[in-house]
Protein backbone atom coordinates (compact mmCIF):
# COMPACT_ATOMS: atom_id res chain seq x y z
CA UNK A 1 0.00 0.00 0.00
CA UNK A 2 2.58 2.66 0.86
CA UNK A 3 4.61 1.52 -2.45
CA UNK A 4 1.36 2.36 -4.41
CA UNK A 5 0.74 5.67 -2.56
CA UNK A 6 4.22 6.92 -2.26
CA UNK A 7 4.88 5.86 -6.03
CA UNK A 8 1.79 7.65 -7.25
CA UNK A 9 2.34 11.11 -5.32
CA UNK A 10 6.04 11.26 -6.38
CA UNK A 11 4.44 10.63 -10.03
CA UNK A 12 1.99 13.57 -9.38
CA UNK A 13 4.44 15.93 -8.26
CA UNK A 14 6.72 15.34 -10.86
CA UNK A 15 4.29 16.07 -13.61
CA UNK A 16 2.32 18.86 -11.47
CA UNK A 17 6.12 20.30 -11.74
CA UNK A 18 7.01 20.10 -15.01
CA UNK A 19 3.10 21.23 -16.46
CA UNK A 20 3.33 24.35 -13.84
CA UNK A 21 6.71 25.30 -15.08
CA UNK A 22 6.09 24.85 -18.88
CA UNK A 23 2.72 26.80 -18.64
CA UNK A 24 3.67 29.73 -16.49
CA UNK A 25 6.57 32.19 -16.33
CA UNK A 26 6.23 33.71 -12.86
CA UNK A 27 6.86 31.36 -9.75
CA UNK A 28 3.88 32.27 -8.11
CA UNK A 29 2.04 31.15 -11.00
CA UNK A 30 3.82 27.89 -11.65
CA UNK A 31 3.45 27.12 -7.81
CA UNK A 32 -0.40 27.55 -7.87
CA UNK A 33 -0.89 25.34 -11.07
CA UNK A 34 1.52 22.71 -9.77
CA UNK A 35 -0.36 22.64 -6.61
CA UNK A 36 -3.90 22.44 -8.26
CA UNK A 37 -2.63 19.55 -10.93
CA UNK A 38 -1.21 17.50 -7.98
CA UNK A 39 -4.33 17.89 -5.80
CA UNK A 40 -5.86 17.20 -8.63
CA UNK A 41 -4.19 13.54 -9.55
CA UNK A 42 -4.08 12.31 -5.92
CA UNK A 43 -7.81 13.41 -5.45
CA UNK A 44 -8.79 11.96 -8.79
CA UNK A 45 -6.56 8.76 -8.07
CA UNK A 46 -8.16 8.39 -4.95
CA UNK A 47 -11.93 8.17 -6.17
CA UNK A 48 -11.14 6.13 -8.78
CA UNK A 49 -9.61 3.60 -6.73
CA UNK A 50 -13.04 4.23 -4.50
CA UNK A 51 -14.90 3.74 -7.60
CA UNK A 52 -13.08 0.40 -8.84
CA UNK A 53 -13.51 -0.90 -5.22
CA UNK A 54 -16.93 -0.06 -5.24
CA UNK A 55 -17.59 -1.60 -8.60
CA UNK A 56 -15.39 -4.81 -8.58
CA UNK A 57 -14.05 -5.11 -4.76
CA UNK B 1 -12.36 57.49 -36.74
CA UNK B 2 -11.98 53.45 -35.96
CA UNK B 3 -8.16 52.57 -36.16
CA UNK B 4 -6.96 50.34 -38.93
CA UNK B 5 -6.94 46.65 -37.72
CA UNK B 6 -3.49 45.29 -37.29
CA UNK B 7 -2.08 41.58 -37.77
CA UNK B 8 -0.26 40.63 -34.71
CA UNK B 9 3.61 39.26 -36.24
CA UNK B 10 4.98 37.27 -33.95
CA UNK B 11 7.96 38.16 -32.63
CA UNK B 12 10.78 35.99 -31.57
CA UNK B 13 11.65 36.16 -27.79
CA UNK B 14 14.30 39.11 -26.68
CA UNK B 15 16.17 36.22 -24.90
CA UNK B 16 16.13 33.43 -28.10
CA UNK B 17 19.06 32.14 -29.37
CA UNK B 18 20.87 32.54 -32.34
CA UNK B 19 20.37 29.00 -33.26
CA UNK B 20 17.97 27.70 -35.77
CA UNK B 21 14.69 26.53 -34.11
CA UNK B 22 15.21 22.93 -35.41
CA UNK B 23 19.28 22.73 -33.85
CA UNK B 24 16.93 23.93 -30.73
CA UNK B 25 14.45 21.43 -30.91
CA UNK B 26 17.18 18.54 -31.51
CA UNK B 27 18.76 19.78 -28.12
CA UNK B 28 15.98 20.02 -26.29
CA UNK B 29 15.02 16.25 -27.17
CA UNK B 30 18.29 14.75 -26.59
CA UNK B 31 19.06 16.54 -23.37
CA UNK B 32 16.07 17.74 -21.28
CA UNK B 33 16.13 21.11 -20.86
CA UNK B 34 18.89 22.03 -23.04
CA UNK B 35 16.35 23.98 -25.11
CA UNK B 36 15.13 26.31 -22.81
CA UNK B 37 19.33 26.55 -21.48
CA UNK B 38 20.45 27.63 -24.56
CA UNK B 39 17.33 30.39 -24.94
CA UNK B 40 18.58 32.12 -21.59
CA UNK B 41 16.08 29.90 -19.74
CA UNK B 42 17.90 28.96 -17.33
CA UNK B 43 15.41 28.02 -14.18
CA UNK B 44 13.30 26.03 -16.26
CA UNK B 45 16.05 24.27 -17.99
CA UNK B 46 17.40 22.77 -14.76
CA UNK B 47 13.70 22.00 -13.50
CA UNK B 48 13.20 20.04 -16.54
CA UNK B 49 16.70 17.88 -16.35
CA UNK B 50 16.21 17.63 -12.64
CA UNK B 51 12.58 16.56 -13.09
CA UNK B 52 12.31 14.60 -16.15
CA UNK B 53 15.66 12.65 -15.93
CA UNK B 54 14.72 11.77 -12.35
CA UNK B 55 11.40 10.40 -13.53
CA UNK B 56 13.62 8.00 -15.82
CA UNK B 57 16.06 7.33 -13.46
CA UNK B 58 13.21 6.19 -10.78
CA UNK B 59 11.86 4.39 -13.45
CA UNK B 60 14.50 2.31 -14.08
CA UNK B 61 14.81 2.05 -10.45
CA UNK B 62 11.17 0.73 -10.11
CA UNK B 63 12.64 -2.00 -12.55
CA UNK B 64 10.65 -0.20 -15.77
CA UNK B 65 11.59 -1.97 -18.89
CA UNK B 66 13.25 -0.10 -22.01
CA UNK B 67 10.76 -1.44 -24.93
CA UNK B 68 12.33 -2.09 -28.09
CA UNK B 69 10.82 -0.76 -31.54
CA UNK B 70 8.32 -3.68 -32.41
CA UNK B 71 6.00 -3.39 -34.81
CA UNK B 72 4.43 -6.41 -34.13
CA UNK B 73 3.04 -4.91 -31.11
CA UNK B 74 1.98 -1.27 -31.26
CA UNK B 75 1.81 -0.51 -27.57
CA UNK B 76 5.26 -1.93 -27.09
CA UNK B 77 5.78 0.10 -29.95
CA UNK B 78 4.79 3.26 -28.97
CA UNK B 79 6.11 2.73 -25.41
CA UNK B 80 9.41 2.32 -27.23
CA UNK B 81 9.42 5.58 -29.14
CA UNK B 82 7.51 7.67 -26.21
CA UNK B 83 11.23 6.62 -24.13
CA UNK B 84 13.07 7.39 -26.86
CA UNK B 85 11.79 11.19 -26.99
CA UNK B 86 14.16 11.22 -23.85
CA UNK B 87 17.64 10.93 -26.10
CA UNK B 88 20.22 10.95 -23.78
CA UNK B 89 18.88 9.24 -20.95
CA UNK B 90 17.84 6.44 -23.04
CA UNK B 91 20.86 6.42 -24.96
CA UNK B 92 22.61 5.92 -21.99
CA UNK B 93 20.10 3.72 -19.69
CA UNK B 94 20.68 0.90 -23.10
CA UNK B 95 24.15 1.34 -23.51
CA UNK B 96 24.27 0.44 -19.72
CA UNK B 97 22.91 -2.65 -19.73
CA UNK B 98 19.65 -0.91 -17.50
CA UNK B 99 15.82 -1.15 -18.28
CA UNK B 100 15.61 -4.94 -18.24
CA UNK B 101 12.11 -4.99 -16.63
CA UNK B 102 11.43 -6.59 -13.06
CA UNK B 103 7.78 -8.02 -14.20
CA UNK B 104 7.50 -9.36 -11.06
CA UNK B 105 8.40 -6.64 -8.88
CA UNK B 106 5.29 -4.87 -7.66
CA UNK B 107 6.59 -1.26 -8.67
CA UNK B 108 7.13 -3.10 -12.68
CA UNK B 109 4.41 -0.98 -14.21
CA UNK B 110 4.75 2.03 -11.88
CA UNK B 111 8.45 1.89 -13.77
CA UNK B 112 6.84 1.54 -17.45
CA UNK B 113 4.98 4.63 -15.99
CA UNK B 114 7.43 7.08 -14.94
CA UNK B 115 9.94 5.83 -18.46
CA UNK B 116 7.01 6.55 -20.76
CA UNK B 117 5.83 9.49 -19.01
CA UNK B 118 9.18 11.33 -18.83
CA UNK B 119 9.18 10.63 -22.65
CA UNK B 120 6.08 12.14 -23.02
CA UNK B 121 6.69 15.21 -20.95
CA UNK B 122 10.14 16.09 -22.64
CA UNK B 123 7.93 16.13 -25.89
CA UNK B 124 6.07 18.91 -24.53
CA UNK B 125 8.78 20.31 -23.59
CA UNK B 126 10.73 20.33 -26.89
CA UNK B 127 7.48 22.11 -28.57
CA UNK B 128 7.98 24.57 -25.86
CA UNK B 129 11.20 25.21 -27.42
CA UNK B 130 9.75 25.29 -30.59
CA UNK B 131 6.77 28.00 -29.97
CA UNK B 132 9.32 30.37 -28.15
CA UNK B 133 12.42 29.70 -30.66
CA UNK B 134 9.63 31.03 -33.72
CA UNK B 135 8.32 33.39 -31.21
CA UNK B 136 4.39 31.60 -30.92
CA UNK B 137 4.96 31.89 -27.49
CA UNK B 138 6.69 34.48 -25.28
Amino acid sequence: MAVHLSAMALFAAAVAVVFGVLVHDAPRDQVRLAVRIFGGLVVGAYLVGWLMIGLYG
Amino acid sequence: MPLPSVTPVPVPDRRSSSASPLTLCAAAWFVPGAGHLLQGRTEKAVVFFVVLVGMFTVGLAFGGRLFPFRLAEPLVFLAAAAEWVLGLPRLVAALGGFGAGDVIRVTYEYGNTFLIAAGLLNALVVLDVYDLAIGRRR
